[in-house]
């Protein structure tokens, strides 16, 4: 590498000479991409725990009520169950009852999965240890092994929600994460408790042929329009209203921020190209092309903007970490650190550089010589 | 058989300047040549359109009318002018317009990033520049520590960063002492016998005129005639004199 380290070097020289209007310019980028990032990864994260739950059951896919506020306050008639298992493309359709419960400060939505003891085994249940519940059973349920983990319980223990008392009477794995998190009911007993009598909250569907999936779902949603099947990440939206309102919010937060990321970094290149002016007539003189100055220019924005943005960064985990051990807030999500959120940072930050560095870049490439030498 | 007509370094043909937000005309048809190797002095009272002829031949304005040649090839036919000026002539401003927040090596290195040398090389050779100029212990000074007539010196080694065969000098003079306009002029000569430079030197000082080996004369645009300078008062010996009477003396 030749001169162009040199280039480099006085893009560097630049931006350290004007040490406060950087400082000043990377704090404020620092901000508003903390604010992405945190914004990013809680959406992300909300979104990733409400996916988990209609991916816990081994299925094709998934079924709920389609445009609730969350995907917890879905209800599917059993009789639509049972129209779903009537579909001649259906294999199994096991039918759940989720109710989230306050298990103690750490756990407030620790998981209550309510279903027939026949269908843990096209769920995916694994059992482990003990035995399954009985079908009639209204203080029985089995834990999902990382659940007994955590809470150091096993076979025989017993575990209280709230004014009831469960006795555990087995230890079981689904190779899910989120479903070892938590516990199985059989399905009546908890529906009467939450009098939801012939009430599901989601179906999970497998299908005897995985390349009539999609023909399958579009009869389900032909003949039961008011739910939705879910198979994909994309798909969810049709499901929890919430989430998608903090996805939008999320996209606004983002945008906002690239608007006054953009109007810093303007602010900050037009002072900087003004008082140059003479600079930049020197440069042609001695042969800076335009391109060269436009580089030059825009370099100087990108280098302030990716330093703001790193430690925006980082401020953004430090917040995502402070966000979870809020009291109100803890154990309602767990960070998940998607490429998606890195991917929209990167390109906010290259946004803002470019749409607020443009137009002095362009102005600094477009001046005559012998105009900006003489400028005072 | 006759030898082939050298080529002048300089050549302008009916080249005319005219301003037209204010309709002055700066240039006015001005037709002359320079050899290779020569040093003129380009004289004139304020105005007279000096600077303005002397831009044009940096590429730095474009001519209303007429032609300029560097080495023989007509100055429309650079498809890049940038390459021109980092290549084939190297320019001093009155005000030395250095870069403040950079050391008189950067300052000269600065020319050289349009020619993609190596690092190494520029920095050797901004290095043997800035020592050929006197300035070898200076190299890591900013223009605000340096001296009028060193920073001078920092701006001539920057004109001087590609090796150009033409040197245009705009009133390099004017904003120092005599004794710093006389070291100057001497690093002019010297620069000039060493490196087989053509000079162009814009100045309204009889004095400093002459230490050219030619005075051309403007006035209100146009040229008035050629000849050798008679300064009225020699505040300035001309180098050759001086080292003409260097030899005398030994």
């Amino acid at each position: 590498m030749g001169i162009p380290v040199f280039f480099v070097q006085l893009i560097f020289e630049n931006v350290y000479t004007r040490k406060m209007r950087t400082v000043l310019t990377g704090l404020t980028i620092a901000v508003t991409i903390m604010t992405v990032v945190a914004m990013g990864i809680l959406t992300h994260s909300l979104r990733q725990t409400a996916i988990s739950i209609l991916q816990t059951g081994k299925a094709d896919f998934s079924i709920a009520e389609k445009n609730v506020s969350d995907v917890l306050n879905s209800s599917i008639d059993e009789k639509d169950l049972a129209t779903i298992q009537a579909d001649p493309g259906v294999k199994s359709a096991v039918g759940v009852l989720v109710e989230p419960v306050y298990l103690d400060a750490d756990r407030p939505f620790f998981l209550r999965i309510g279903m027939k003891p026949e269908d843990t085994e096209p769920f995916g249940v694994n059992l482990i240890a003990g035995r399954l519940f009985a079908a009639d059973a209204p203080d029985e349920l089995i834990l999902g092994y990382r659940a007994a983990r955590d809470l150091d319980k096993t076979i025989g223990d017993t575990i209280q929600f709230q004014d009831s008392v469960y006795t555990i009477v087995g230890i079981y794995s689904t190779g899910q994460v989120f479903g070892d998190a938590a516990s199985m009911l059989p399905l009546v007993p908890l529906q009467a408790q939450l009098r939801k009598p012939g009430t599901i909250t989601l179906a999970f569907v497998q299908v005897k042929d995985q390349s009539q999936i999609d023909a399958v779902r579009a009869r389900i949603e032909a003949a039961l329009p008011q739910l939705a099947t879910i198979r994909t990440e994309s798909d969810f939206g049709q499901v929890d209203r919430n989430l998608e309102l903090l996805r939008a919010a999320n996209t606004g937060v983002s945008a906002l921020a690239l608007v006054i990321g953009a109007a810093n970094v303007l602010n900050m290149m037009s002072l900087s190209v003004f008082e140059r002016t003479r600079e930049f007539g020197v440069l042609r003189s001695v042969g800076w092309s335009r391109q060269r100055i436009l580089v030059y220019v825009l370099s100087e924005a990108f280098m302030v903007t990716m330093a703001g943005a790193m430690v925006g960064v980082a401020l953004g985990f430090l917040v995502v970490q402070f966000l979870q051990d809020v009291p109100t807030l803890r154990g309602v999500f767990t960070p998940s650190y998607s490429s998606d959120v890195f991917g929209r940072t990167l390109s906010i930050t290259f946004g803002m550089a470019i749409i607020g560095a443009l137009y002095p870049a362009l102005r600094a490439a477009l001046l005559r010589p012998l105009t900006a030498i003489r400028h005072e | 058989m006759s030898e082939p007509a050298a080529v002048p370094a300089i050549e302008t043909r009916h080249l005319s300047k005219v301003f037209v937000e204010s309709n002055i005309r700066a240039v006015d048809d001005v037709s002359f040549q320079i050899a290779a190797g020569e040093w003129v002095a380009l004289t004139g009272p304020s105005g007279s359109g000096k600077s303005t002829l002397l831009h044009l031949l940096a590429a730095l304005d474009e001519p209303t009318s007429g032609e300029i040649f560097v080495n023989g090839r007509n100055l429309r036919s650079y498809g890049n002018l940038d390459h021109y000026r980092s290549h084939e002539v190297g320019l001093v401003f009155q005000l030395h317009n250095l870069l403040p927040n950079l050391s008189a090596l950067q300052n000269v290195q600065v020319a050289m990033v349009p020619t993609r040398v190596s690092r190494r090389e520029g920095t050797r050779r901004a290095h043997e520049l800035l020592e050929s100029v006197g300035l070898a212990a200076r190299t890591r000074l900013r223009p605000p520590e340096l001296s009028g007539g060193e920073r001078q010196r920092v701006a001539i080694a920057r004109a001087l960063a590609n090796s150009p065969s033409i040197l245009l000098a705009d009133e390099p003079t004017g904003a120092l002492d005599a004794a710093a306009a006389e070291s100057v002029m001497d690093l002019f000569d010297r620069l000039r016998r060493e490196r087989h430079l053509t000079i162009l030197l814009v100045t309204h000082d009889p004095t400093v005129a002459a230490c050219a080996d030619r005075v051309i004369h403007m006035r209100e645009g146009r040229l008035l005639g050629e000849g050798e300078a008679v300064p009225a008062a020699r505040v300035l010996i001309p180098p050759r004199e001086r080292q003409a009477a260097r030899e005398a003396g030994s």
